[in-house]
């Protein structure tokens, strides 16, 4: 179209002809990024929308049921949830107890395998990462049967050598923990996989530079590689931070269903387990805006924290 | 899929948008099914693995044999997932055209999935003649606001399963099992002293529990769960908070232990506990665990001093959810045979719950040699006669509120405070979400 105005309008003036263009010029990016503007907007942007909308009204998705407005109800009704609270700390104690998991153990574990011979590396990485490629919930399952009181193995272990055994996901005092290293046992592969990759990115000659200038190994991992890993390891709190708690997921509903006593529930669960469980449009999307809002909150800080404190190579 | 499944899908759920169950009256269904139709079947046995799915999958093919023109199309979903399941695919305009449903949902399938009342669409002569021979308390219980929207279909009662290897060993008289709370502590504390066992367990508590033994514990002193007009939750009354005091006590002497639901099965099947409170469906796995391993034996439930024990069934009714005549005639064709004599007699014996026709228990064409040889299924039968409904929480909170009732009792009993409190912040939490605050 823009050649054929462009020879029909030959004895126009050029000024119109190039507005023209530049009008075109103006447009033409915005028509090749309607297609990824309409998705989100389509698939992210109106439903957070909705959910806010939703947020405000009782509803079980039934088109026979009336949607009804119910003002801050529903906020309400799951600020008031014992549990709600609860698994709020929970959640707390989850990121806390996964941080040493999915971020200290695989960072130990990628510096001191590097070193390794090639094949040696290639076997011990791998079989720290298959727990990653085991389906959550048939690893729950095995888990169950090797943690139970009365003929799991771990407990047969443990009588063998003269302890009592441990009511691992029954126990209020243990379950949390129980689930913690579970969700951690399926994190290390994965972390492990992430940091070997940036440890071996880090430019050889830096480290040759440092043995020259007499450096021992301890002196290298503490004054060149943490440094140089401190982005990669930034970014795993972070997911940890913001996911881990979701990681979990799984596990406590296979395994405890956020028992005893509430004692393994986080977040996560108690809101999926009062809303969604049911279908109550209302309870859910009022628990999504309130985990939307605050793990945005946490995520912006994070965010800030992470420009303000990683080192960079170059 | 051909042609005329797809047009009556069509047609079906164009009705479904449109027609409620008030439109409908009695005898508008067609007498036969004249040309083939195929109806869903929304069914939890199926999703088990093993008897239950295999007896079930039997009964259909039995039925598809003896009805040509219906195709029955089942499909298993868990029993604590089948509700849901029905709510999105009503809400998706495909739901099913039969369900089993389980009854806490009674209330919300009634007021809201749009479940169909037999005498809106069944002649009267035709329903009469098959309610011929059913146990009027097992009726009773599928009746709601003076119709019948569900026949009950695989239901049990609470039975007291117990080891009587581990009652010899600890000194008490399997022939006399406890029928008291009082006498279930005497025994349970024997079991744990002189048997090294655990003294009692439960099914009352746990995710999968729901409230349908702990209504029944409550009720077995006096207490109820709900208020007669239905609009005030009264499970923390004294009564109700008597009885879950009872339970922290054996709790507190250590003769009761707290073990999550499939964990509890495991434990009486391995014969490592003493006795185990838990619906007799799960019978048949407890049977097979204690075979050649240790004697097993049930009795009733048991009851607070001489207050007559009085338990809620478990378990779920069939319920028709369609809306097209043809498709309500098949179902209610499915529905007639899944509680005939023929199928209670699989239901009860294969699969472990109740017989809904009693007349069939003593009968040698169907369970006669088989109870005989079966006593543990004498304490289910008894309990048949005293059996009261399950009650179902009003509105659309109606599952939220079951969960706040049971957090609060679990905490009451295994949390190590003061039960009263426990139970009277539960119930003033969950009162919130009646339907009565809504207004």
């Amino acid at each position: 179209m823009t050649a054929a105005i462009a020879t029909m309008g030959s004895t126009e003036k050029p000024l119109a002809r190039r507005r023209t263009r530049t009008a075109n010029r103006r447009l033409l990016p915005w028509l090749y990024l309607s297609p990824v503007i309409a998705t989100f907007i389509v698939w992210i942007y109106w439903p957070l929308i909705d959910a806010f909308r939703l947020s405000f009204y009782q509803w079980d998705m039934l088109p026979t049921s009336p949607i009804v407005p119910v003002g801050w109800t529903n906020y309400i009704n799951i600020f008031s949830l014992p549990k709600f609270w609860q698994a709020l700390g929970n959640t707390g104690w989850y990121i806390a107890g996964l941080l040493p998991l999915a971020v200290a153990l695989p960072l130990a574990i990628a510096i001191f395998t590097a070193d390794l011979p090639p094949r040696a590396r290639m076997v011990y990485r791998g079989i720290i990462f298959v727990p990653m490629i085991v389906a959550p919930v048939v690893a729950a399952a095995i888990w169950r049967w090797l943690l139970d009181p009365g003929h799991g193995m771990v407990n047969m272990m443990m009588r063998d050598f003269g302890f009592r055994p441990l009511r691992f996901l029954q126990d209020p005092n243990l379950a949390l923990w129980t689930i913690v290293v579970l969700t951690g046992w399926k994190l290390i592969g994965f972390s492990t996989l992430i940091l070997s990759a940036a440890n071996a990115n880090i430019n050889p000659s830096l480290i040759e530079a440092a043995r020259m200038d007499g450096a021992s190994k301890w002196e290298i991992i503490r004054d060149i590689r943490l440094p140089l890993l401190s982005s990669t390891v930034l970014f795993l709190v972070m997911m940890t931070i913001l996911l881990g708690a979701q990681w979990s997921f799984s596990y406590i509903n296979v395994l405890t269903g956020g028992g005893p006593l509430g004692s393994s529930t986080n977040i996560y669960y108690v809101l999926w387990d009062f809303g969604f469980s049911s279908l109550s449009v209302g309870w859910s999307s009022a628990a999504a805006v309130i985990l939307f809002l605050g793990f945005g909150a946490l995520a912006f800080v994070l965010f800030r924290l992470i420009d303000k404190v990683s080192f960079h190579d170059n | 899929m051909n042609r005329r499944t797809l047009l009556s899908a069509g047609v079906s759920l164009a009705l479904g948008a449109l027609a409620l169950p008030a439109f409908a009256f009695a005898g508008d269904i067609p007498a036969k099914v004249e040309a083939p139709v195929t109806i869903s079947y929304y069914n939890y046995n199926l999703a088990t693995a093993g008897i239950g799915g295999e007896a079930t999958k039997k009964l259909i093919a039995e039925f598809e044999a003896a009805n040509p023109n219906i195709k029955v199309n089942g499909v298993g979903v868990t029993s604590a997932e089948i509700s849901t399941r029905v709510q999105a695919d009503v809400a998706a305009g495909r739901g099913p055209d039969v369900a089993q449903m389980v009854f806490s949902d009674f209330d919300f399938m009634v007021h809201n999935l749009g479940a169909v009342a037999l005498e809106d669409i069944i002649p009267t002569a035709e329903l009469k003649a098959h309610f011929e021979g059913i146990s009027p308390k097992g009726l009773a219980l599928g009746v709601y606001e003076g119709k019948t929207y569900g026949l009950a279909y695989t239901f049990s009662t609470p039975v007291l399963f117990y080891n009587a290897d581990l009652f010899r060993k600890a000194g008490l008289d399997p022939e006399n099992p406890p029928k008291t709370w009082a006498e279930v502590k005497v025994a349970a504390k024997a079991i744990v002293d002189k048997a090294g066992a655990e003294g009692i367990a439960t099914g009352i508590f746990g995710p999968s529990a729901g409230d349908w033994l702990f209504q029944g514990l409550i009720r077995s002193n006096g207490a109820s769960v709900l208020s007669k007009d239905r609009k005030t939750l009264t499970f923390a009354s004294a009564e109700g908070i008597e009885a879950v005091s009872m339970l922290q006590d054996l709790y507190k002497s250590g003769v009761y232990s707290n073990l999550d639901i499939s964990a509890a099965m495991d434990a009486m099947a391995a014969g490592t506990v003493g006795m185990y409170l838990q619906t007799s469906a799960v019978q048949g796995y407890l049977v097979k665990g204690a075979k050649g391993n240790f004697e097993l034996r049930a009795s009733t439930m048991p009851r607070f001093g001489d207050k007559p024990v009085r338990p809620n069934n478990s378990g779920s009714a069939l319920v028709i959810m369609s809306h097209d005549p043809v498709k309500q005639r098949a179902a209610w064709e499915l529905m007639k045979f899944m509680t005939s004599k023929h199928a209670y007699t699989v239901i009860t014996s294969q699969i472990g719950y109740l017989p809904l026709r009693t007349d069939i228990v003593n009968d040698p064409q169907y369970l006669g040699e088989w109870v005989k040889d079966h006593p543990l299924i004498q304490p289910n039968l008894q309990q048949l006669a005293v059996l009261e409904p399950w009650e179902s929480f009003p509105g659309a909170n109606y599952r939220q509120i079951v969960k706040t009732m049971m957090d609060g009792a679990e905490q009451a009993v295994f949390g190590g405070g003061d039960p009263a409190k426990a139970m009277k912040d539960a119930q003033a939490n969950a009162q919130k979400l009646m339907p009565a605050a809504m207004n």
